[in-house]
């Protein structure tokens, strides 16, 4: 099965208390990439973060994190991720008020 | 910071078509935005027809070139998710009713005009048809709910008995020639092949002004002239002449119109754009929280190629990429990416002029300053 290869791993050369690491995700792209990179920055004991998609032809991207005060890169990913699913959930809350409330221009059906 | 981190993001509709939703979307990143846009076109599941078995074909067109056609018809995929699965996750061996819909096509002209072979003529094989998939024991494998989920037009060719829909053409034949074929559909998604595309066109724009300049508009002798304004202009304040350029500037509205082929509604478009987002996101904190690998690698290794400092952290080098802070064992599987070892040529080095400064960036001072300000978000580090 696919599902062996693993979905997020450390690439070598991480720090051991994981204050500054690479991540290196599989079958992801810009599309998670960029906003997980946003989302890092906003956190302010993040002291970098950055992300690439190394090759066309390899199905990762990579996120680098370092973080101050030795806080773990590992917990302010997660972080990242959980907010970031919020917000896909805030906006579609917010698309559905103005669904069902705003006066927009509508298609009404035929016969 | 900018104001718009700090304010709720916000969702308008403009209008809503039965093939297009037009809203603004406002305080986000652009990265977030763009994500939203990357997903709707690219990871949302349709059905399309991808074999084709062409048992006649005496019309002008070569076999591969109807086939490709066929590929592009817009076939109605409401609920895709739960109605059909897809053929790599399934039980059967070569396409069943679960995973696939048999299209049967059969036209022959026979009198002295030309007539339009088109997407009208594809006739979908109600499922659990005997002999569609092939002979011997028929769906032995469990058959799975699929079939209940689907709408009563799914699979069938967009705009197929609606009146005053034109149909896709495919092909024009004349007396004699003939057209026989099957055509398996199955679902997949645009990051494969862009006929799984639910979206015929995303329109995305933000700063119809232009104040932020991420872009130049070439010109003759008058810029405002030669540009005319789009619409959206007129939902932002216009720059005054005297306007200093403001480089801390972020954008924070996007003016989206989500136009589908009508394979999917524009609404579904959207809301399982979302859905698919925070799959994603899903998938990646289970995989975070479930590894244990994670833990065995980190605690392992201890830095052979030195201190990963040297190429981020402390500014180490001009141009440090990701090659230099790792060494030559990086994990990017050594020589498999022959670019990435030097650090010149490294796109991160490479794109921004800042990139050499690491962490001793003078940006804004202070000790918030330098990458971790969250002012810093896009540099241009993620080009
Ligand atoms: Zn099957």
């Amino acid at each position: 099965m696919a599902d062996s290869i693993p979905k997020i791993k450390i690439m070598k050369g991480a720090e051991a208390d994981l204050s500054a690491a690479t991540f290196q995700i599989h079958d992801e792209s810009h599309t998670i990439g960029n906003a997980l990179r946003w989302m890092l920055m906003k956190n302010p004991k993040v002291e970098f973060c950055g992300y690439s998609a190394p090759h066309p032809s390899e199905n990762v991207i990579q996120v680098r994190i370092q973080m101050y005060d030795n806080l773990s890169s590992l917990s302010a990913l997660i972080t990242a991720l959980s907010d970031l699913e919020t917000l896909c959930g805030t906006i579609e809350d917010s698309y559905m008020t103005s669904f069902n409330n705003d006066d927009y221009e509508k298609w009404i059906e035929e016969s | 910071m900018q104001g718009h981190d700090d304010l709720e993001p916000t969702v308008h509709i403009r209008e809503l078509k039965k093939d297009k939703v037009n809203f603004v979307l406002k305080n986000v990143d652009l990265a977030f935005a763009n994500s939203l846009r990357r997903v709707m076109m690219a990871d949302i599941p349709t059905v399309a027809i991808d074999m084709v078995e062409i048992e006649i074909n005496t019309t002008v067109l070569p076999d591969e070139f109807i086939a490709h056609r066929l590929g592009m018809v817009p076939l109605a995929s409401s609920n895709c998710d739960e109605a059909i699965r897809n053929t790599r996750d399934c039980t059967c061996l070569a396409g069943c009713d679960s995973c696939s819909i048999m299209l049967v096509l059969n036209v022959a002209c026979h009198d002295h005009h030309t007539m339009d072979v088109t997407s009208h003529h594809l006739d979908v094989v109600p499922p659990g048809t005997p002999g569609t998939w092939g002979d011997g024991e028929e769906q032995e494998h469990d058959a799975g709910e699929e079939l209940s989920k689907r709408g009563e037009r799914f699979g069938h060719p967009v705009g197929k008995d609606e009146p005053g829909t034109p149909p896709v053409l495919l092909c024009k034949i004349r007396k004699g020639q003939e057209l026989k074929l099957r055509c398996v559909a199955k679902k997949g998604i645009a990051k494969e092949h862009a006929k799984w595309s639910p979206c015929s066109a995303v329109s995305f724009e933000y700063d119809p002004y232009n104040k932020l300049r991420h872009t130049t508009h070439w010109f003759e002798s008058d810029e405002r002239g030669e540009w005319p304004l789009s619409e959206n202009a007129k939902e932002e304040e216009p720059p005054r002449d005297d306007e200093p350029f403001d480089f801390n500037a972020q954008p924070s509205q996007f003016y989206f119109e989500v136009e589908t082929d009508g394979s999917l509604g524009p609404q579904e478009v959207v809301m399982k754009g979302l859905a698919e987002l925070q799959t994603k996101l899903a998938n990646l904190i289970l995989g975070l929280k479930t590894q244990p690998e994670l833990d065995i690698l980190t605690g392992g290794e201890q830095q052979p190629n030195g201190n990963n400092a040297d190429g981020w952290g402390a500014g180490g080098g001009g141009g440090g990429g990701w090659g230099a802070a790792s060494g030559n064992g990086g994990g990017w599987g050594g020589s498999a990416s022959p670019t990435r070892g030097g650090a010149a040529t490294s796109a991160w080095g490479a794109t921004s002029p800042h990139s050499s400064g690491g962490a001793t960036s003078t940006w804004g001072g202070g000790a918030n300053a330098g990458w971790g300000s969250p002012e810093q978000q896009s540099n241009g580090w993620n080009v």
